[in-house]
């Protein structure tokens, strides 16, 4: 399976010259099948550049971990949504409180939007996420609940021997020891285990984490603890705090390396999401292009 | 290895372990799954000593016992009631700690339900009945 990052920033676009590198868009990651479908992980500012590129006969499954704006707000501007040959289904995690569709429609109505969603021309649907995995094309997907700020989920996305988990806003190290922890007490712990790729929080550095404990992110360490825990193959540090311009994340990135060469990781294997950056996973080798975000 | 846990039971022991109220943490099925420090001093033995229980097990090492000396039915129990009905349910009793000796305590049992498939579990908050022993009852 392919990869292409559309937007690795957390919380709110951050645009501007010193971001330029890795990029300003939120959360949205697309996924190639090797069948040739196509699933978006995350409707954040990145999926309107995304929807540009797609052209030809559109039906896309959006992958939603959770309802928070950074992961939704590019929703409203994805132009197949106001294409009426475009086929959409969006999946997302239940809620006692309200349908998925509802829940959504607080943002796509007014006074935040001009549109509605009934107004929306492409054909939409909403489907819940349900507990057990479940095929799209050739992948199964399986997703769990995951320790963050209200209901959010975690997928696992395996086609063939090769499986992408994906977990942009996760604090399992929430009260706990990630590296004593029983795994089966571990947030996220069955959804990432020996993943050939693992896309995770990184929001804060280590020194700016305790200012944040409990805001549902990850710093470097206790990402990279847990995916040495899940014997993660490799990882993508992802939802890149708005404060951080390019100069930062590199300096973060050299520095996760050597925490996961620590770990006894191959510091090859930790790169850092990047706007536009496409990545070829598979199960026997690194993900093509991890060489090049050293 | 044991199954992952449900999230609402991981978040529910990290609270447990930050607190210094007694509590045990049970799963859907009333088997013991974890107490905190405040418990481990509370019952003479930490959780890491004796892991996982059953109802039956947990119940024959640590009772309760009703005023009277006699051990409290299982399908009475606070925790029980909690993970069953799931409504929180309260009980005095008296519980046998690993050295002997007895305690005096009240117990407050909660669901946790995160579905409409019904409780993962519940917590149950032990508070020591300081002005009793419990010796007599």
């Amino acid at each position: 399976m392919r990869i292409k990052v559309w937007g690795a920033r957390g919380s709110v676009p951050s645009p501007g010259p010193e971001m330029n590198r890795y990029g300003g868009n939120t959360s949205c990651v697309e996924l190639t099948l090797d069948s040739g479908e196509h699933v978006i992980l995350d409707a954040g500012t990145g999926i309107r550049t995304l929807g540009l590129d797609l052209t030809g006969s559109i039906k896309v499954n959006i992958l939603l971990t959770h309802l928070h704006l950074d992961h939704i707000q590019g929703l409203m501007f994805f132009p197949p949504c106001f294409r009426a040959d475009a086929d959409i289904m969006i999946w997302g995690p239940a809620s006692p409180e309200a349908s998925l569709e509802d829940r959504v429609a607080r943002y796509i109505s007014a006074p935040l939007s001009p549109v509605e969603v009934r107004e929306l021309p492409c054909s939409v649907s909403f489907q819940d996420t349900p507990p057990s995995e479940w095929q799209l094309g050739s992948a199964t997907i399986r997703c769990e609940a995951v320790n963050h700020r209200g209901p959010t989920l975690g997928f696992r996305v395996t086609e063939g021997d090769t499986t992408l988990c994906y977990i942009p806003d996760h604090e399992p190290a929430l009260g706990t020891a990630l590296a004593e922890t029983e795994p089966e007490w571990i947030s996220g712990y069955e959804l990432a285990r020996d993943a050939d790729l693992l896309i995770h929080d990184c929001q804060y550095a280590d020194d700016e984490y305790p200012l944040h404990v409990g805001w549902g992110h990850s710093g470097m360490s206790d990402a990279l603890t847990f995916g040495s825990r899940v014997g993660a193959r490799s990882m993508l540090l992802f939802h890149h705090d708005p404060l951080h311009a390019d100069g930062f994340l590199d300096e973060l990135h050299a520095t996760a390396r050597r925490r996961w060469s620590e770990l006894g990781g191959d510091p090859a294997m930790i790169a850092m999401g990047m706007e536009s950056e496409e990545l070829e996973i598979g199960a026997t080798a690194a993900p093509a292009g991890f060489a090049t975000t050293a | 290895m044991a199954a992952q846990k449900p999230l609402e039971l991981i978040l529910a022991r990290n609270l447990l372990t930050s607190i210094s109220t007694p509590a045990f943490l049970v799963d859907q099925h009333a088997d013991l799954v974890f107490y905190n420090e405040a418990a481990g001093a509370l019952l003479g033995r930490s959780f890491e000593d004796v892991g996982r229980m059953s109802p039956e097990e947990w119940t024959s090492t640590y009772g309760p016992f009703d005023a009277n000396g006699k051990p409290v039915e299982l399908d009475e129990l606070p925790t029980t009631r909690a993970v069953r009905d799931g409504r929180p349910a309260h009980a005095v009793f008296t519980i046998r700690s690993a050295n002997g000796s007895n305690r005096a305590i009240e117990s407050s049992a909660f669901p946790i339900v995160a579905s409409d498939e019904g409780s993962s579990g519940a917590m149950i908050f032990f508070w020591p009945r300081d002005d009793e022993s419990g010796e007599d009852s």
